[in-house]
């Protein structure tokens, strides 16, 4: 379980996040949605560790004031939402970088298939050999999930449950890449691990998400379930957008349709 | 792919990218080539002494009867020459590939970041002032009054350097570099005023620093320098997994589980106590720590547990080359070898800089 409780954040003196309650369990894909600078990735900051905090967040049941950078990435893994590189490094190195997380001894020998298992599992077979700094902004994003799924698939002693956070996952993927990750996240949480992402697109939120926390100015507005949580009000309060959710048959998920704004205004 | 030939026995072959392989056999070769180096250094000289000659003396007891002054030529002229060029040149390639590391930035080196002139300055202090103002701190430490008041002024500088460039985890190429000539500089001015205040004995070896020399090599200055070169260069491989997840960003790093602050300031230690230790005996030799890495990144990747022990190889036979360049091209006076690692040096530098313009945004 990832859990914060009544977390603020300040950046310089300026507060970004007031209050924040939430949590992620293992087995859940947990999605944090909010129009821009609502204060979403620097929560999801302070959940990483690299921001300091007031309040208390809690990392498989330790308090994570008290643990070390090596203790928390063996826990978690984080992609971040851009990832620039210094050297050039080719991809399976960048990817095997994340097995070296949190160890400073050898590897077992059967670690060395992960990065390629990892690099197929993104779609990105045959790709080992190429310098990363050659690759278009969508495959290094694509690269860098590779190198967090190694992070968290590293065998663990103690078999207690991994977790990912994803900071806009998607944000510079085509539809097919979309669908390959957001999967790949759902399935890692469906095998007992937890998956914490940022989306922009409330669609595909509601779509994989179990769980949607609301951020507005600083603070969670809302959680709940997609159903629960997407409704015309609350999307029109939050994101100041007049936009009609569809509700579906028993059992769907709501979706949103953004030319019907247009229509609205016409 | 389903057509390709399958010739080598697969659980030989390495995967597609990993350069482990390459990299090692590199750093075996550099490993040979100083050998190979060292051993032609010690028999090369301007006099004839034969360095096979007195070594088969030394084993056999005396058989040989080799000339007593061959034996000071090669035993105290040529060997403290060659075990520091060493020394030094293992220093500067190692420091400039973690101070690249830590600035995750191809063109940081000590010497154009002003971290040698810090060094240089309080080096120039200990010369000029040691047995005045300074006599209370100088007296106590002997011989390494020298590196430890250079590696003092290459500390201060690297300090500084990276609070200023470094700004939330992310380090601007242009600040360090401006930074660096604004540090530098003051550094200079420093030097500069302790040169004019200096008499003339002091100032004979002043001269020496600017242009950085090996000659004077002497089992004193490998006792004053050598231990300290020899701690940072052993504390360099624990920083290499380090550095490696560092070229992804300070908090991707952290996210790895690498403590990035204890790293750094280990890497900051290390590189003023190397570069220190090295400007104190031999003065400002430039470029071998941007020279060295680079060419070693082109042939086997940055990662930096194969880079760091391949530059410290590659580093100590660049500079005993060097160093015979100066003993013989203007023969029989002597070169300082910072000229020549200079003229090397500098348009290689300019060279990386064309490549990387794009990239660079400068």
């Amino acid at each position: 379980m990832i859990e914060a409780r009544d977390v603020s954040v300040h950046i310089g003196s300026k507060r970004i996040v007031t209050g924040a309650d939430f949590q992620a369990a293992p087995g859940a894909f947990v999605s944090i949605v909010g129009p821009n600078g609502s204060g979403k990735t620097t929560f999801l900051r302070a959940l990483s560790g690299d921001l300091g905090y007031e309040g208390e967040i809690r990392v498989g049941g330790s308090d994570m004031k008290q643990m070390k950078p090596w203790q928390l990435a063996g826990i978690r893994a984080v992609l971040p939402q851009a990832a620039t590189l210094a050297f050039p490094f080719t991809v399976r190195e960048v990817v095997k970088l994340g097995l070296t997380a949190g160890r400073s001894g050898a590897l077992p020998g059967e670690d060395e298939r992960l990065p390629e298992r990892a690099l197929a599992k993104v779609d990105l077979e045959g790709f080992a050999g190429r310098l990363y700094q050659e690759l278009s902004g969508g495959e290094q994003q694509r690269v860098q999930l590779a190198r967090v799924l190694c992070q968290v698939w590293a065998p663990v002693l103690d078999g207690a449950p991994r977790y990912l956070i994803l900071d806009e996952p998607v944000s510079s993927l085509d539809i097919k890449h979309q669908l390959v990750i957001m999967n790949i996240a759902r399935d890692f949480a469906r095998r007992g691990g937890g998956a914490i992402a940022i989306l922009h697109d409330l669609n595909l939120a509601a779509m994989y998400s179990d769980r949607i926390y609301v951020m507005h100015r600083g603070r969670i507005a809302a959680t709940g379930t997609p159903a629960h949580v997407l409704r015309d009000d609350l999307i029109a309060r939050v994101f100041e957008c007049d936009l009609k959710v569809n509700v579906p048959p028993p059992g769907g998920v709501p979706y949103l349709l953004p030319q019907s704004i247009g229509r609205s205004a016409g | 792919m389903a057509d390709q030939v399958m010739d080598a026995p697969a659980a030989l072959r390495r995967p597609e990218g990993d350069r482990s392989g390459r990299a090692l056999a590199t750093t075996l070769a550099c490993a040979a080539l100083l050998v190979v180096t060292a051993a032609i250094s010690l028999g090369w000289g301007a006099s004839d002494a034969s360095a096979l000659g007195v070594v088969l003396d030394m084993v056999s007891g005396g058989a040989e009867s080799v000339p007593a002054r061959d034996r000071i030529i090669v035993w105290d002229i040529r060997l403290p020459r060659v075990i520091l060029g060493i020394l030094i040149g293992a220093s500067l390639a190692v420091s400039g590939a973690v101070m690249q590391g830590l600035f995750r930035n191809p063109l940081a080196d000590p010497g154009l970041v002003g971290v040698s002139a810090g060094a240089s300055l309080g080096a120039i202090s200990v010369i000029v002032l040691g047995t005045g103002a300074l006599a209370p701190f100088v007296a106590p430490l002997g011989i390494y009054a020298l590196p430890v008041a250079a590696f003092l002024g290459g500390f201060v500088v690297t300090m500084a350097l990276y609070r200023v460039a470094t700004r939330r985890g992310q380090t601007s190429v242009a600040t360090m570099l401006l930074a660096g000539i604004a540090l530098g500089a003051l550094a200079m001015a420093g030097t500069g005023f302790l040169a004019f205040i200096a008499d003339d004995r002091q100032l004979r070896d002043l001269t020496f620093w600017n242009l950085g020399s090996l000659a004077g090599a002497t089992w004193t200055k490998i006792a004053a320098a050598g231990p300290i070169i020899a701690l940072a260069l052993l504390a360099a491989p624990f920083l290499a997994r380090g550095l490696n997840g560092l070229s992804l960003g300070e908090s991707t790093a952290h996210h790895l589980g690498i403590p990035v602050q204890r790293l750094k300031n280990v890497a900051i230690v290390m590189v003023a106590a190397a570069v220190g230790a090295s400007v104190a005996v031999s003065g400002g030799i430039g470029f071998v720590g941007i020279v060295v890495p680079h060419l070693l990144r082109l042939m086997i990747g940055p990662d930096h547990r194969y880079l760091l022990p391949a530059s410290a190889l590659l580093g100590a036979c660049l500079l005993l080359v060097a160093d015979a360049v100066s003993r013989t091209i203007v023969a029989p006076a002597e070169l300082p070898i910072g000229i020549v690692t200079a003229a090397v040096g500098a348009p290689f530098f300019l060279w990386i800089l064309l490549r990387r313009r794009g990239i660079l945004d400068l």
